[in-house]
């Protein structure tokens, strides 16, 4: 072995160190620096994640007598050329400014991945009962309406490394929208799964899609549709409710099987309390977004409040805004009804976007979407998506991105 | 209001939090700017399902112990910022495939270290233990340099720190060979260069060197909630001290005076200006975000002349059961193909190089009882993208990365991973350009190599970027990439800032 010598390296290329840095540099072209979007992955992060989409309204089609789609197509008038990709199951945060109020709503896209490459979207609106954005955008959406929206999101997506290949998809009432992408990617070939829906509604004329659901079947044999109507019996249609054993009927006998679900918050009170009984691994059974959190002074949790509605003090990159905030209305709501551009997306208390800092006051977070990252509690962080005031309250709160 | 600051800091990476800190905690009236609705850049965390995943962070050099702490606990505590700091004394576990191959585990502190070396690597001993020795001869000179304010007495660097010199201008394999280690012993210890993202035979051996020392000395650490938990915790400081942190507020330009100095930027579609600015945004994006005939040529030149870092793709894994149960039992492991570094550097998008951590091995309840989570690391550059990938072909792209390299830990370890997954999340170069919006999604700013090494780098920065009342900090800094090294460029960056106003005041 030879004895440690590090005389055989030379000491004066210590002295190179600067002149070759300063020749390397004098050596280079001065030009200017080209932009981020000549770079392959800044490329195709701008492409699948723009900051903001603006779409306009290029067609209204009715489903049902209180649902109706719309497709969207770019607005290249107002930025957009091209529409973001997606999987299916995702859904675009939509910002709406009806009267004062500058609000949010996701809606999952109930196009295929596919036809966004061809430049559509589709929404799917149903009319929710006391809801204020469904009613504006079915009674005021027309032919040639901007529309701002937002990159796709969400996670309700197939994941081949994670789920089972055969997914047994549950829709209740608009929660059919992202299952008629699955449906469509499944059958261009765009996500190699099976799939096995079961659609609750009311009754036949409630259920929307019902055609293109039967072409899809008859041409792709890896899907297939399972209506199940509470209300009236119907031919080929199951009657009840969706149960444990109509589950099992239907899931592919002797194979592990991934559960979708999504629907109204009873729906999903009712579904899960049956899966509890069916034993599937937890990774099989997944949500898609539970949407806002009501009534929040109904929860065995629920502390009390003191008062109707406090002050609520928003604090956006240095301008202060005062305003009421009522106890059984989330933070987020009571800065969208006085026209504050906070941010917004899932409005679960999931995605985190709304990510604020809570300078002081007490508020009542229910337990159920409180996914917050753990460092966020030490240091008085929430969601304000899900957020309800005890008190008076401060907050400092990021502008939304346009 | 008020659009005028003493400091505006851009970007609140690691670099830009400490920075905006230091200010802040100074008196100074500071506004830290930031695109993302988070700090910290890199040093965040995400949730999905049941989990909340680390995304960045390996282990966290220079940190030490309240009784002997180092430069980043000393930064965190000078500042106040809180950290539950948690220990990892194994460095890392290295398993080179194939029948030359081997499976090596190294131990922290410097005598276990040398020991588990020779058992690795019998007669390597005295090399091994020769290099920390050279650690120290060269932070003797470095100390010396610093105490003759950067302009050392030419003949007392030749007649008393010829060894620092020779170190300083080679490459890590270099000093290696000089000090007679074996080739293995050398492949061993140099599996570290993934961490700098430069193969040992280009990479400076003062920065090697020391980077080693530090993990070898302190062991690693890592904060108890995910990296969000220190950027959090800086942001903390500046609040309390009276800065404002404004976080969806992307910077759009750079303003600069009739004398050409940087006096403001525009952000939101607001002016706002400050006596100094504190980029921890890349010179690249500043440059394209300022009139070009502002930016002094050196600069320029400089900006063409450079490579960008590399990038990462890394697999995030959920899994539904326990890391006993899984079969794991360590928290760092490295898998090669082979032993050379230049070789997995070449191979890096094929068969080159990655790291597998299970952060319940340090951090037991770092995910929910009975599940564990695998984050795998795979050093690839922005420019490895396939050239015809799509957006359309980006999800197939992303699960084809997870799928190779959950398939060779499960065959090399005879474990099952696949059927436990209960979350998964695969993030690639794209997702870094996304976040970071680095050009190529580098998370290192630039390539260490060559004539743009740290040395070089620290030798030459009075030359560089010398538009005034503009200062950069972070890893396209003079210190290079990895938390550490841009926490010490924020801080020293922001020291000089301070001094400069309580000077001009």
């Amino acid at each position: 072995m030879p004895k440690p010598n590090l005389r055989s390296l030379r000491k004066m290329d210590f002295l190179k160190v600067v002149p070759t840095r300063k020749q390397k540099i004098s050596e280079a072209a001065a030009k200017p620096l080209p932009p981020l979007r000549s770079y392959k992955a800044n490329e195709i992060a701008a492409a699948l994640h723009p900051q903001c989409q603006h779409l306009k309204v290029e067609e209204i089609v009715g489903r049902t007598a209180d649902m109706k789609s719309y497709i969207l197509t770019p607005d290249a008038e107002s930025g957009t050329e091209k529409l973001a990709y997606f999987s299916a199951g995702q859904y675009l945060s939509i910002t709406l400014t009806i009267g004062d109020s500058v609000l949010t709503r996701p809606y999952s896209l109930s196009s295929s991945p596919k036809e966004a490459l061809e430049g559509r979207y589709m929404l799917t609106v149903k009319r929710t009962e006391g809801g204020i954005a469904s009613h504006y955008i079915l009674d005021q959406w027309h032919a040639g309406t901007k529309v701002l929206a937002s990159a796709p999101l969400g996670e309700f997506t197939y994941e081949p490394l994670r789920d089972a290949k055969h997914i047994v998809g549950l829709a209740g009432g608009s929660g059919i929208t992202p299952f008629r992408s699955l449906a469509k990617a499944i059958a261009d070939g765009d996500e190699d799964a099976d799939l096995t829906l079961l659609y609750g509604c009311r009754c036949e004329s409630d259920a929307a899609f019902q055609e293109e659901f039967l072409q899809i079947a008859a041409s792709c044999d890896k899907f297939r549709l399972v209506s199940v109507l509470s209300d009236e019996p119907a031919e080929g249609c199951e009657k009840g409710f969706i149960t444990a054993d109509l589950i099992k009927k239907y899931a592919p006998a002797g194979e592990e099987y991934s559960v979708f679900i999504c629907g109204p918050q009873a729906m999903y009170d009712f579904v899960d309390k049956e899966l509890a009984s069916l034993g599937l691994r937890r990774k099989f059974i997944r949500h898609e977004l539970f949407g806002e959190y009501h009534n929040p002074s109904k929860d065995a949790a629920y502390p009390g409040a003191a008062a109707e509605e406090f002050e609520l003090t928003v604090r956006m990159c240095g301008e202060e805004t005062k305003m009421r905030c009522k106890i059984d209305e989330t933070l987020l709501v009571a800065m969208e009804r006085n026209g504050i551009p906070a941010p917004s997306r899932c409005r679960s208390g999931s995605c985190g976007w709304c990510h604020s800092r809570l300078i002081s006051g007490n508020v009542y977070i229910p337990a159920s979407v409180d996914e917050r990252r753990m460092a966020d509690l030490d240091y008085g962080y929430v969601h304000p998506c899900c957020t309800f005031p005890l008190g008076d309250v401060v907050l400092d709160v990021p502008p939304a991105k346009p | 209001m008020d659009n005028r600051f003493d400091v505006i800091v851009v970007g609140a990476g690691n670099a830009g939090l400490v920075a905006a800190a230091t200010a802040a905690k100074n008196g100074l009236n500071t506004l830290l700017l930031e695109k993302h609705n988070l700090p910290g850049g890199c040093a965040t965390s995400f949730c999905r399902g049941r989990f909340e995943f680390e995304p960045s962070l390996h282990e966290l050099a220079s940190v030490g112990t309240k009784e002997h702490p180092d430069s980043v606990y000393k930064i965190f505590d000078g500042l106040g910022a809180k950290v539950d700091w948690r220990y990892e004394h194994n460095m890392f576990r290295a398993i080179v495939k194939g029948k030359d191959g081997y499976d090596v585990t190294l131990k922290s502190g410097v005598e276990t270290f040398c020991d588990s070396m020779e058992q690795a690597v019998p007669g390597c001993r005295a090399s091994v233990r020769a290099l920390f020795d050279l650690v120290q001869k060269c932070n003797e000179a470095l100390a010396y340099i610093t105490k003759m304010k950067g302009k050392p007495n030419g003949l007392t660097m030749m007649l008393k720190h010829g060894d620092f010199m020779r170190t300083a201008s080679h490459s890590a394999e270099d000093v290696m060979n000089a000090l007679g280690m074996p080739e293995k012993a050398r492949d061993i210890i140099c599996t570290y260069w993934g961490y700098l993202g430069v193969p040992t035979d280009e990479l400076n051996a003062l920065h090697f060197l020391n980077m080693l020392n530090c993990y070898v000395v302190d062991g690693a650490a890592m904060p108890y909630k995910r990296s969000h938990e220190l950027s959090l915790s800086l942001a903390d400081v500046i609040l309390g001290s009276g800065g404002q942190i404004w976080y969806n507020s992307e910077v759009t330009k750079f303003l600069y005076d009739a004398q050409g100095a940087v006096c403001g930027v525009v952000a939101n579609g607001r002016e706002l200006y400050a006596k100094e600015v504190i980029s921890n945004v890349i010179p690249h994006n500043v440059f394209n975000m300022s009139d070009a005939d502002k930016i002094p040529q050196t600069d320029l030149k400089l900006a063409n002349a450079r490579e960008f870092g590399i990038s990462v793709a890394t697999v995030y894994l959920g899994m539904d059961c326990t890391m006993e149960e899984l079969g794991i039992d360590d928290y760092t492991v490295f898998v090669m193909s082979d032993a050379n570094p230049r070789r997995q550097y070449e191979n890096r998008d094929k068969d080159g190089i990655y790291i597998v951590n299970c952060l319940n091995k340090v951090i037991p309840d770092s995910s929910p009882k009975g599940t564990c989570t695998l984050f795998f690391t795979i050093p690839i550059f922005g420019s490895d993208l396939p050239d015809d990938l799509t957006p359309e072909g980006y999800k197939k792209y992303k699960n084809e990365i997870a799928r190779k390299y959950i398939a060779d830990y499960e065959k090399l370890m005879g474990l099952s991973i696949l059927p436990h997954i209960e979350e998964i999340s695969v993030a690639t170069p794209v997702t870094f350009a996304r976040y970071l919006g680095t050009p190529e999604g580098t998370i290192y700013g630039y390539k260490l190599s060559g004539w743009d090494n740290l040395l070089a780098r620290i030798s030459c920065e009075k030359d560089e970027y010398t538009i005034p009342g503009l200062s950069f900090c972070g890893g396209h800094a003079t210190r290079g990439d990895g938390y550490s090294s841009a926490y010490v460029t924020g801080d020293a960056v922001a020291k000089r800032v301070v001094k400069r106003m309580k000077e001009a005041n």
